[in-house]
């Protein structure tokens, strides 16, 4: 056999489709993620309780303990048993959106540490509420010095969705593998995905250096 | 419905027998990776563009794709050059390759952070290239590195998970087919989530106690520099 980059070539159209998908997923599940997180970070340190800091330590250790195959097909496999029917796609989404929020938990924890006493403390003799302390002075910073870690935590979702695959949600992997099934050409089509991702993943992790510079003025 | 759990006893052995394969592709991978991820620190930090060049493109080329697709990529070209392997010596490959991406990374930050005037002085008391690295800076890289590394294995032990695609008849594989046979998949499922949880936990106190011992050492903690800081990840996968 020889290596015939026709094949690449002629698969490309239907590997953009998939890689759209991949987009699609990863941006959704990174939404969901980061705002399911931030709820989390507020409430843990608006009304500190020993119940829901025992649940986010066993769920971030249980998350990051084991392989996101293993949730995935957690989710996709155990919802249906106990009579939530949801399709691959919901599933897959679920199963990513749980994954990242224990990372991007960490992440805000770190960035929450960041954030100087004194600010917080300013906020509350101005006679700012709850909720505007948290809106206008606290997350704004955690967010600004958390950038680089949140697109490296974005690159690292896009670099799981091809796991979706196995669940049968269409995305670049099952495209390209639907593709090479066909054809028997699986080294061309494979490089295609290859370069794709590549192309994704490499795209969005430079861009935590434009995002920096673009948010450096707003810093104290 | 309840939990049968008939199956953790009928099924446990081959989930045991997955577990096992699960540990020896890890320690291959290890093996492989470890050695291969120094050689291609050095290589990207060598002023020579003919090793230096081979190095960032593995190393960025690994790091930016899903471990998924590399894994794929090996098992087919592979065959595609004549070259017939089992699946699960391209899956410990496969998974090399990719940790070595990371290790060589982590071992390259830790190798920067070395300050400027331990080569100077080094060179300056007229040690050679290869006594500087040996006799000076490897040793200090060492306790930096260590932990970090210790963190990559540890990914790399959830990440053989996806080698389960392949066919490899690891503890993933293993769940998949007693899920198969036994259609409980939340049974089959748990029982390997929890067996990947203690591992990775005894694995992560390990190097607590490691890392515990290193600061109880060491007073000045200004020469232990952040690994965490953003172009190095602490984690290479999920």
């Amino acid at each position: 056999m020889k290596f015939d980059v026709s094949y690449t070539i002629d698969a490309l159209p239907r590997l953009l489709e998939g890689a759209l998908v991949t987009l699609q997923v990863a941006l959704i599940g990174f939404c969901l993620s980061v705002t399911l997180a931030t709820c989390l970070t507020v409430l843990r340190n608006a009304r500190p309780s020993l119940f829901l800091e025992c649940g986010l330590g066993l769920f971030v250790s249980f998350i990051r303990g084991t392989p996101l195959l293993v949730q995935i097909f957690l989710i996709y496999y155990v919802l249906p048993v106990v009579g939530i029917d949801i399709g691959p796609l919901t599933a897959g989404i679920l199963a990513i959106t749980l994954n990242s929020c224990a990372f991007v938990l960490e992440i805000l924890r770190g960035g929450l540490a960041a954030v100087p006493q004194g600010q917080l403390e300013a906020a509350r003799a101005l006679g700012l509420s709850t909720f505007a302390q948290w809106r206008k002075v606290i997350l704004p910073q955690v967010f600004i010095t958390s950038i680089p870690p949140l697109v490296n935590e974005f690159t690292q979702v896009l670099k799981s969705t091809p796991l979706l695959a196995t669940i049968t949600v269409v995305e670049l992997m099952r495209v390209s593998q639907q593709i090479f099934s066909r054809n028997y050409h699986p080294v061309e089509v494979l490089l295609g995905a290859f370069t794709l991702y590549f192309l994704m993943c490499f795209t969005v992790s430079r861009a935590s250096v434009f995002l920096e510079r673009r948010y450096e003025p707003r810093r104290a | 419905m309840g939990l049968d759990f008939s199956i953790f006893v009928d099924h446990g052995p081959t989930i045991l027998s997955g577990f096992w394969l699960t540990i020896k592709i890890v320690l291959g991978a290890l093996i492989i990776g470890l050695p291969l991820g120094v050689v291609l620190a050095f290589a990207r930090r060598s002023e020579q563009w003919v090793l230096r060049w081979p190095a960032v493109a593995f190393i960025e080329l690994f790091r930016n794709t899903p471990f998924m697709i590399q894994v794929f990529l090996i098992y087919y070209v592979l065959p595609f050059y004549g070259l017939r392997l089992p699946a699960d010596m391209v899956g410990v490959l496969a998974l090399a390759a990719f940790g070595s991406a990371y290790y060589a990374e982590v071992i390259r930050a830790g190798i920067n952070a070395i300050p400027e005037g331990q080569f100077d002085s080094a060179y300056a008391l007229g040690l050679s290239n290869w006594q500087v690295m040996r006799l000076v800076v490897l040793p200090q890289t060492l306790t930096i590195v260590l932990p970090p590394l210790g963190n990559q294995t540890l990914s790399l032990v959830k990440e053989s998970a996806i080698l389960s695609t392949i066919t490899v008849q690891e503890m993933t594989m293993t769940a998949l087919r007693v899920q198969g046979v036994t259609f409980r998949p939340f049974e089959a499922f748990i029982m390997i989530a929890l067996l990947y949880w203690a591992l990775n936990e005894m694995i992560a106190a390990g190097l607590r106690s490691y890392e515990r011992r290193l600061t109880g050492r060491r007073t000045n903690r200004a020469n232990t520099p952040p690994l965490d800081t953003p172009g190095v990840p602490l984690m290479a996968g999920r």
